[in-house]
């Protein structure tokens, strides 16, 4: 959502830039521009608008522009609720009164699947939860013709136990194993 | 010589460091984790109206579960906290030799 209010922002401060920059070319007649021309410039733009009222309240809209303005409303709409959603936590709630960072989750994950057998690398995305708990996505690199089901269960059963060692309380564990060339992933192949 | 926040502050700090399995204290992820007071500040502890935020890092292997470690932080911080709840942030985990 950050990344969207930015967005907006700049959009609407090269907007008034703009504005800013024509009415600067209009109040010094630089170019060729006359202030006098920007009356019927505005009075163009002013008529194009009555001009879709008018069609909105006569009902005679073309079906791609109602589809654009119901796709609009739409997305309004979810940014509004994405707005107004509470943010997500930066860390791990563990108990009252104890949290931990993503990176100590991240970092314990990480041991815990590189030390399983078989598992030639993996990479950590760690989220906090707003109730206690991290959810936690673990891809891990396996070599090719592995018996991925068993693998996969071992995997999720060493995570488990080591956090639940550590005490980090594990909110949802998702696991992705990818068949991989043991000469391109982090544990070399002897 | 100020006699405040801060020296709350490093009450709390010196009591969270005296805990076994504490390896030294955190110094923020996302902002800067220390307590001001004129021109001086200490990092590590927030002390705040009604709140005590203690940042540790933890020394590897752990010798207990965090939680655990983080209950008896409390209960070390709680005589220096003056009534404030204490929160305890593990800010990472480090091998007891690292950076000593």
């Amino acid at each position: 959502m950050r990344v969207f209010n930015r967005i907006v922002v700049v959009l609407l401060l090269v907007g008034l830039i703009a504005l800013g920059a024509y009415m600067v070319v209009y109040s010094f007649e630089l170019f060729g521009y006359q202030l006098s021309d920007l009356s019927s410039v505005l009075n163009g733009s002013t008529s194009s608008v009555e001009g879709f009222v008018s069609d909105v309240e006569n009902g005679s809209l073309p079906t791609l522009t109602i589809a654009i303005l119901a796709a609009v409303a739409l997305l309004g709409l979810i940014l509004l609720f994405m707005e107004f959603k509470p943010r997500r936590p930066r860390r791990v709630r563990m108990q009252r009164g104890t949290y931990v960072t993503r990176d100590v989750v991240k970092d314990e994950v990480t041991s815990a699947a590189e030390e399983t057998p078989n598992v030639l690398g993996s990479s950590t995305t760690v989220d906090a939860k707003r109730r206690p708990g991290a959810k936690v996505r673990l891809r891990a690199d396996v070599r090719r013709g592995q018996d991925i089901k068993a693998l996969k269960s071992d995997l999720r059963e060493r995570v488990q136990q080591h956090l639940a060692r550590t005490g980090v309380p594990l909110g949802r564990l998702k696991l992705k194993l990818v068949e991989s060339d043991p000469r391109q992933t982090k544990t070399r192949v002897q | 010589m100020t006699n405040g926040i801060l020296e709350l502050a490093r009450a709390a700090g010196e009591a969270a460091l005296a805990t076994e399995g504490v390896h030294s204290l955190g110094t923020g992820r996302y902002a800067e984790a220390a307590t001001y007071e004129g021109a001086e500040k200490f990092t590590g502890v927030v002390v705040k109206p009604d709140e005590l935020e203690v940042h540790i890092v933890a020394r590897y292997p752990l010798a207990r579960p965090i939680p655990e470690l983080a209950r008896l932080i409390r209960e070390r911080v709680a005589a220096e906290s003056g009534g404030r709840r204490t929160l305890v942030v593990v800010e990472d985990i480090k091998v007891a030799h690292e950076g000593l």
